[in-house]
């Protein structure tokens, strides 16, 4: 069980990214990893953003504990919601973690300019990636400590 | 008695009167004489002034002094108004006033000739007037005039003459009158005397009556002043003295009384005893008349007639002798006429004792010298010329004067005369003898030749000048006179043509110019001196030159006339132009030669001058640029090379051609070149300089290089395509691998998942199925990954560094220690050296190798080696040598290729992409690999790479 020391609040991690292939696979992943973890999904850069900001259709939305994002995404790409993430006072303390195909390093320089927590590349193979997903559920949501909900920002 | 005393009185007065007449007439004369003088004065003034005239303007043509301008004006006034006096004075004459208008008209033409002399010297200079004076009228009038002049003196002196003869015979009528006059009154009065003496005897004449009488004697006698009377006491002493006897002798009343006459005999007289023996004769004979030579008091002599007659008394005694004297000295007839003549003379005349004093002088002399005619009467002549007359005149102990004068009669010789306030002038004086009864005079006919002295010192300063500057002329100089002979040269002249000076002067110039020279010089009937030397002024001829040996050489003659004393002589200056000659023909030979060359060029070849015109061309030039070639000669390189030719080559303000072409010389420059359609083409040129005549010129060799160009520009072309192709086939490789992964994840993904999700729940079949999809997709991943990571070789490459290949090594076993630990091997190496490579890619590199040799082993523990050593090429040769399985060498070729495997996937896992890369890698750092082995017995792959610095 993973405990962010909030009682028996699951874990909220919203996940952008707009290959559903990928976002199955992700979801199997973190289920085999830690099945408590809610796992939302924004397709693209405006419903992230939506969801964030908890406008509709997302007015009930949770406040996530991490944000996986990828980068090559329609209408607002990655970097653009990345960018207005940690620009967002209320939103800027959430952990966010690219998670692409792209090892170029000007997207890795990029991201982390703008304040990206983390840059992860997607293996190719699927052990690998299952790997991955596995050790940043360790990594993030069991090792690193983060702020409690409700403390910072508003739900 | 009274009448013999009537007798006496009448002849008294008749004497008195004829006396007075004489005197008059003497006056008369006197005035007669001095009015010829003053028109004579004056025709001299005049004649002096024309010549003052004539000098005046030939000395401004000389010179172009302004000083001479003003003399020339000054004389002009002075002609005018001397010939004004003349006509004054000869206004009684008619013969001479005929003269006038004459005299006027020459004068006017010789002023107008001046005038125009003087214009041209102006406005043309020292050649243009000289030639006019040389050959116009100005002569022809100066003669003319003296000539009027001349006739004009003639006539005066012919009217004085005239006048003197007049004169003189009145004067001889009067002296015969006052002979016969004196005479009879002489006679009347001895008469009386005797008779008074006998009367006074027998009549008891008192002593008073006798005084009486001898007091009119001595009235008689004292009105006498041609002849000297006197009376003389019976020894000779000098009891009376009249005033005769004291202008011929010289000595007063005073002086003379109580001396004895003798004293006025010459010694030569005195010493036999002369006087006395005449006083002697005249006591016995009662009178004597005798002829002889008398001294006066100067010394001077003079020829006298003398009647001595005795004086007795009643008693017969010897009372005295009276004595009747008349001066011979043929100054006094003839002599009048001579100091006429010397009076009128227009040069200052002395004439000179023996013993060097002046005894005469007329008004000119006075003028010259500044003094009064009395002031120089009796002087020495030494007061008027210092030196060189009296010594050159007057006898000495060893010749006679007669001697001494005659070396000199008839030569002029120069002196310095002195004016009474101590200032000296140069004279010409010459010398004519006189004979008169005091022996022989020297008449000096004085000329002031300041003038003439000053022209010619100028002349001879000239002269000398000239003489050095030819001397010093560094080319042969020859002095010609109008008949062709030479009458000056200098030592070069002597040189270039062996002769000495002496050889040559006065020698024809035909001798040393054989052709030519005079022929075009000396004056043919057809025009002047002056006309031939014009048209040869200033141009050089060029003639043969003939030295002493007779050996001919070719010289260059230059001509400029030079005015002097003898006339227009010619001035030619003569340069040896033998060698000139000679190298005008290497030169024409040398050129000769070019031009062949030039000719026969394969490449297009024209010559350009400093001004940048085509000066010559060959026939390559003309076929490549299309035009003739007289088209092109002296037209503008610009025509056949629009830009950059005559920019670079021409000498702008800062430099000169040489240093703008030396900057040029030797490089190919590549330019463009227009033919004459227009139609411009590539061209490269190379130029060089040449030496010419006419200064440096450039020699420019122009090749067409349009093929050459149309080659690069098509390498340059082709290569551009390459490079983008490469790109564009880098970028496909790349975006397609990289594009390829995506749908391939997910394939590859989900088919194991369905293998890990379903294995077992389906049938056997569904899992074969899935595994092989699973196994294809895992592959195709691979194949994708390697070929990114191939392409990556070109596009991801770093620039080639410095790097220690050990180190890479030891980053590649890093990589491999999963491999290395699996499988036990055992890798060692030798010190590795630095080299020039991409880092990752090194690695990489090394990793491939050294992977390959633990994937491939046979059974055992695989050991490998790591090697390195220089090759002769200064590359480093790296040896990866294992004991793995060997490859059979027919495929040492084919295992480089991509995806080419040698062994089935069962056996060994791998995409045969490894080998590939590593060529691609090894050939972009600039080397090559290769593999060397035998089955079963291992490998030694082989790889080069440059060296790198060395790192410390």
């Amino acid at each position: 069980m993973n405990k962010i020391g909030r009682g028996d609040a699951p874990i909220e991690v919203l996940l952008v990214e707009d290959s559903p292939g990928d976002v199955r696979l992700t979801k199997e992943a973190f289920r085999s990893a830690s099945p408590s973890i809610h796992l939302h999904v924004a397709t693209d850069g405006v419903e992230a953003m939506a969801f964030l900001r908890h406008e509709a259709p997302h007015g009930q939305a949770p406040r996530p504990d991490l944000i996986l994002l990828d980068l090559n995404l329609p209408k607002m790409d990655g970097r653009e919601v990345l960018a207005h993430i940690k620009k967002d006072e209320s939103l800027k303390g959430i952990p966010t973690v690219i998670l692409t195909t792209s090892d170029a390093e000007v997207d890795i320089v990029k991201s982390y300019q703008l304040q990206a927590n983390c840059y992860l590349n997607k293996p190719v193979q699927l052990d690998a990636f299952e790997a991955l997903v596995k050790n940043i559920n360790e990594f993030w949501l069991r090792d690193a400590k983060l702020p409690k909900r409700g403390l910072v920002g508003s739900a | 008695m009274q009448l013999a005393l009537g007798c006496a009185i009448l002849a008294l007065v008749v004497v008195g009167a004829v006396s007075y007449r004489g005197i008059v007439v003497s006056s008369e004369s006197d005035g007669w004489v001095r009015h010829t003088h003053e028109v004579l004065d004056q025709l001299h003034d005049l004649q002096f002034a024309m010549q003052s005239i004539e000098s005046s303007y030939r000395g401004f043509v000389l010179t172009g002094k302004e000083s001479y301008i003003e003399s020339y004006r000054s004389s002009i006034a002075s002609a005018t108004q001397a010939e004004t006096n003349v006509g004054n004075l000869t206004v009684d004459n008619p013969t001479q006033q005929r003269q006038l208008p004459g005299l006027q008209e020459l004068m006017a033409e010789k002023i107008k000739f001046g005038e125009s002399v003087i214009g041209l010297r102006q406005r043309l200079g020292l050649d243009a007037a000289a030639d006019v004076i040389q050959g116009g009228p100005g002569e022809q009038i100066m003669d003319q005039f003296e000539q009027v002049v001349r006739e004009m003196q003639d006539e005066e002196l012919r009217l004085l003459a005239q006048r003197a003869a007049d004169a003189k015979r009145r004067l001889a009528r009067t002296k015969v009158l006052l002979a016969v006059g004196t005479i009879l009154g002489v006679l009347i009065a001895v008469a009386a005397v005797w008779s008074v003496r006998r009367d006074s005897f027998g009549r008891g004449l008192t002593e008073e009556a006798l005084r009486d009488s001898e007091e009119k004697y001595r009235t008689l006698v004292q009105g006498v002043q041609d002849y000297a009377i006197l009376m003389l006491g019976p020894t000779g002493e000098i009891l009376s003295w009249n005033p005769g006897a004291e202008r011929m002798t010289g000595c007063t009343f005073r002086e003379a009384i109580g001396l004895n006459f003798s004293r006025f005999f010459t010694p030569d007289d005195i010493e036999p005893g002369g006087p006395a023996e005449i006083l002697r004769m005249a006591a016995t004979s009662g009178m004597h008349e005798e002829q002889g030579m008398r001294a006066r008091k100067d010394g001077s002599r003079f020829l006298v007639r003398t009647t001595f007659t005795a004086m007795r008394d009643r008693a017969q005694k010897l009372r005295g002798f009276s004595v009747i004297s008349r001066d011979l000295s043929e100054s006094k007839e003839s002599g009048a006429k001579y100091r006429g003549l010397l009076e009128a003379a227009p040069d200052a005349m002395v004439v000179v004792n023996q013993s060097g004093d002046i005894v005469l002088l007329n008004v000119r002399a006075e003028k010259e010298f500044g003094y009064r005619r009395d002031e120089l009467l009796g002087q020495q002549v030494k007061t008027i010329i210092p030196k060189g007359f009296a010594e050159r005149l007057i006898a000495d102990g060893t010749r006679s004067t007669a001697e001494a004068l005659a070396q000199q009669i008839g030569t002029g010789i120069e002196l310095n005369g002195r004016r009474k306030d101590g200032s000296e002038f140069p004279i010409e004086i010459m010398l004519s003898p006189l004979e008169s009864a005091e022996g022989i005079l020297v008449t000096a006919a004085i000329r002031d030749i300041s003038v003439r002295k000053a022209t010619e010192k100028h002349l001879g300063q000239m002269e000398g000048r000239y003489r050095g500057l030819l001397e010093a002329a560094p080319d042969a100089m020859v002095v010609v006179n109008p008949g062709g002979d030479i009458v000056l040269l200098n030592v070069q002249a002597e040189k270039q043509f062996g002769y000495r000076r002496d050889e040559l002067v006065g020698q024809k110039v035909k001798n040393i110019i054989p052709e030519g020279f005079a022929e075009r010089l000396v004056a043919d009937g057809l025009r002047s001196d002056a006309d031939a030397l014009a048209q040869q002024i200033g141009t050089g001829i060029e003639l043969n030159g003939r030295r002493k040996d007779g050996s001919e050489f070719p010289i260059e003659i230059m001509l400029s006339p030079l005015e002097s004393a003898e006339g227009i002589l010619v001035t030619a200056a003569i340069r040896d132009i033998s060698v000139r000659r000679a190298a005008d023909s290497h030169l024409a030979q040398m050129e000769g030669r070019y031009r062949g060359l030039l000719e026969a060029a394969p490449d297009a070849m024209v010559v350009v001058n400093r001004r940048g015109e085509i000066v010559l061309l060959n026939v390559q030039a003309e076929r490549q640029f299309g035009y003739h070639r007289d088209e092109l000669v002296g037209q503008r390189m610009k025509n056949i090379i629009p830009e950059g030719f005559a920019e670079r080559l021409i000498s702008d303000g800062l430099r000169s051609p040489e240093d703008a072409l030396a900057q040029k010389i030797g490089t190919g420059i590549e330019l463009i070149g227009r033919r004459k359609d227009g139609s411009e083409f590539p061209i490269e040129i190379m130029l060089s300089p040449l030496e010419s005549a006419e200064g440096v010129l450039v020699t420019a060799a122009i090749r067409d290089i349009t093929t050459r160009k149309t080659a690069e520009t098509h390498l340059i072309h082709k290569v551009e395509e390459l490079n983008r192709s490469n790109e564009e086939l880098g970028q496909f490789a790349y975006i397609a691998s990289h594009d390829l992964q995506e749908p391939l994840r997910m394939v590859a993904s989900y088919t194991q998942l369905l293998s890990r999700r379903y294995k077992g729940k389906l049938d056997s079949e569904a899992d074969d199925f899935i595994s092989f999809a699973v196994d294809g997709a895992n592959r195709m991943q691979r194949l994708i990954q390697d070929l990114l990571a191939y392409s990556r070789v070109g596009t991801k490459g770093t620039d080639l560094l410095d790097y220690s290949s050990e180190d890479a090594l030891q980053q590649a076993l890093i990589n491999l220690r999963a491999p290395i630990g699996d499988s036990g091997a055992l890798v060692t190496h030798d010190p590795l050296p630095t080299v020039l490579a991409d880092e990752m890619q090194l690695i990489q590199l090394f990793q491939n190798l050294v992977g390959n040799a633990i994937k491939y082993q046979s059974p055992g523990v695989p050991v490998i080696h790591v090697s390195a050593a220089m090759n002769v090429e200064k590359k480093w040769i790296f040896s990866i040598r294992d004991n793995g399985l060997g490859i059979d060498p027919q495929y040492f070729e084919k295992i480089f290729g991509m995806f080419q495997r040698l062994h089935k996937r069962e056996e060994f896992a791998g995409t045969g992409i490894g080998l590939a890369i590593c060529k691609k890698i090894v050939e972009r750092h600039g080397g090559n690999i290769s593999v060397e082995s035998q089955p079963g017995h291992g490998s030694t792959f082989r790889f080069t790479l440059e060296a790198g610095e060395r790192k410390s």
